[in-house]
């Protein structure tokens, strides 16, 4: 199956006077691509998703799959296929009468729609489970059925609606492998919504961070990581920690601690970020930054360490893998820690 | 007997004095034969029922108010359905309101409903006048007949089926809906694979209980049919009261009990299958 460039221009969705939920989004996705469009609830992500499907109607912009204009087209003859976070299973069929459905829909022949869902079934590996009704399947193997459901009408497009949302961590992370892995194989186009940040990072070819209907970054889950182009961004995008500092010569001051920025600086209020686990016990060296505290909690997780250290007034959490024969430091002790350089995120302080 | 068996006492009690009881009596009036005078000759002997087996009157009487129930359910269900959908579909500040304003008829009583429906239906009412103004030179007759009975009934009892429509709504979800439209259903094969069949578990509720309350219904029937529209209640009622042949009325009355009877073990078993 080839896969279908999919192009949103300026996609827009405004209810009454409020502000759009959707504001003049554009986004180009490449044949084959797995797009993960990543927020917080609110963001308008799922409202683009909906958009793209026909399920509601938008206020301004296009959609255009393999260059042809699908906006006006009703959801039936978009050919794309939807996977629900409430699966949407139809009750009253057995697995196989839904995953029959579209190929019904289609008018396909009966040994035709045979064949083909027992296909799917099998690449979803429920084969042995056709005749059962939605209600007798785990979430699990329902989220299965509305993936096979969605993928054997073979859609141009295909559109998950958080659909791991409703299962528990440890399938989570199975399904996440299994779409992934179905999603390859079959190269099929796929935009991907959800408000967690390790999925949309495990599973997307590239990720695009969504706050108030825009895009904030578009880029791979290692550009969007190690290079957030906001405070929000790396914010939402793992955990930071985030201290209040002040940029002047091009340096940055908290409390009474004066560390390196990665890069050059506008004078000002700046917001200073650091993943805690890029912080070490250490002494620094070249291209690191380097402050003196005193440890204020710990603790200890078995695999990990993390800890918080006050120092020049601010607190910083680290986050290290535990070393064997090493005891964690006490509370109360005198640390000295350390992060590269390059790994201080600075941001101009959002002012109110 | 252990206490929650003792605790259903009262109520076994009540309902064997005022419900089974009366019922059994009823049962047992109908093995004896009414003497010419007007009281009731002894028994047991099965006369009545014999002749209400042999008289083509009563077997017509029977087959057609079944006939009219049957009319009356499928037609409440067709006005009542698009309705219950609405309301269901409805966003949910609006759904309360709608419900009210769709059950409030039930607040007037069926007796000053059937009134309200001659005035409308009359040959100088409002429907007779509008059909006047639109160009009917003789506007049908609508009242003292079955029209006017038929179309008072399914007003009566619309309330009644939208309400167990919207009960039987729960397994209905925009997202099936959507579901089906994504996978390439038009709307009205959406309607047909999707909608409707998980509505069917209302759809039977509302249809029994609209059978029947058109096949016990008697104010209505009597009102609009001006005695023209003979169904099992109104016989029963003329027999008791009118002819005083109380066994025909108490043979009847089981008679109808009967077909109350056919009506939930067929309600039970479409059930089973519409939810299966």
């Amino acid at each position: 199956m080839a896969g279908t460039a999919l192009v949103l221009e300026g996609l827009t969705k405004r209810y009454g006077t409020l502000a759009p939920a959707v504001d003049a989004l554009s986004l180009t996705v490449q044949p084959g691509e797995f797009i993960g469009l990543l927020g917080p609830s609110g963001c308008g992500k799922t409202t683009t998703l909906r958009m793209i499907g026909g399920l509601i109607e938008a206020s301004g912009g296009r959609v255009l799959v393999d260059g042809r204009d699908v906006t006006a087209l009703p959801p039936h003859r978009r050919d794309m296929g939807i996977v629900f976070q409430n699966y949407a299973l139809f009750p009253h069929m057995d697995v196989a009468g839904n995953v029959a459905f579209g190929l019904e829909m289609r008018g396909m022949k009966r040994g035709e729609i045979a064949a083909k869902v027992e296909a799917a079934l099998d690449l979803v590996r429920l084969g042995h489970l056709a005749k059962r009704r939605p209600k007798e399947l785990s979430g699990g193997q329902q989220q299965r059925v509305a993936l096979a459901r969605a993928l054997v009408i073979e859609p141009s497009v295909l559109l998950l609606d958080e659909p791991l949302s409703n299962l528990d961590a440890k399938l989570r992370e199975e399904m996440r492998a299994e779409i992934q892995d179905i999603q390859r194989r079959l190269g099929i186009t796929t935009i991907f919504v959800t408000h967690d940040q390790a999925e949309a990072l495990a599973m997307c070819d590239r990720i695009a961070v969504m706050a108030q209907g825009r895009i904030a970054q578009l880029g791979t889950p290692h550009d969007i990581y190690e290079h957030p182009a906001s405070e929000f961004v790396a914010d939402f995008v793992g955990r930071s920690n985030r201290i209040a500092g002040h940029a002047a010569d091009g340096r940055l001051n908290i409390g009474d601690l004066t560390i390196d920025a990665p890069a050059p600086v506008a004078p000002g209020p700046v917001t200073v970020m650091i993943r805690p686990h890029r912080i070490a016990f250490t002494a620094g060296g070249a291209g690191w930054n380097e402050v003196r505290g005193s440890v204020r909690r710990v603790t200890y997780v078995g695999d990990v360490l993390a800890c918080e250290v006050t120092a020049g007034g601010a607190v910083f959490l680290v986050e290290q893998p535990t070393q064997p024969g090493v005891p964690p430091p006490e509370a109360g002790a005198e640390v000295c820690i350390a992060w590269r350089v390059a790994d201080t995120l600075v941001f101009p302080r959002e002012t109110a | 007997m252990r206490l929650p068996g003792l605790l259903l006492g009262p109520a076994l009690l009540v309902n064997l004095a005022i419900f089974i009881a009366p019922m059994a009596n009823l049962a047992a009036l109908s093995f004896h034969e009414a003497r010419p005078s007007g009281g009731v000759g002894p028994g047991p002997t099965l006369a009545t029922w014999a002749s209400i087996a042999e008289d083509e009157y009563y077997v017509e009487l029977v087959t057609g108010s079944i006939g009219v129930a049957l009319g009356v359910t499928v037609l409440t269900l067709l006005a009542g359905y698009p309705l219950a959908l609405f309301i269901h579909r409805a966003a949910p500040r609006w759904r309360n309101l709608l419900m009210v304003a769709c059950i409030s008829p039930l607040l007037v009583s069926a007796v000053v409903r059937t009134y309200g429906w001659m005035v409308i239906l009359g040959d100088t009412g409002l429907v007779a006048a509008m059909l006047r103004f639109l160009g009917m030179a003789k506007p049908p007759r609508m009242v003292f007949n079955l029209t006017g009975v038929v179309i008072a009934l399914v007003e009566i009892l619309m309330p009644t089926m939208i309400l167990c429509l919207l009960a039987g709504f729960g397994r209905l979800n925009a997202s099936l809906e959507e579901a089906a439209a994504s996978l390439g259903a038009p709307r009205w094969r959406v309607f047909t694979r999707v909608v409707l069949p998980l509505s069917l578990p209302g759809v039977l509720l509302g249809c029994l209980l609209a059978f029947v309350l058109t096949v016990s219904s008697f104010i209505t029937p009597k009102l609009l049919g001006g005695g023209r529209v003979i169904l099992l209640a109104t016989e029963i009622y003329d027999q008791a009261i009118v002819t005083l042949n109380w066994p025909v009325a108490a043979a009847l009355s089981v008679l109808s009990l009967a077909v109350f009877g056919l009506a939930l073990l067929l309600y039970g078993r479409l059930l089973r299958v519409v939810e299966a």
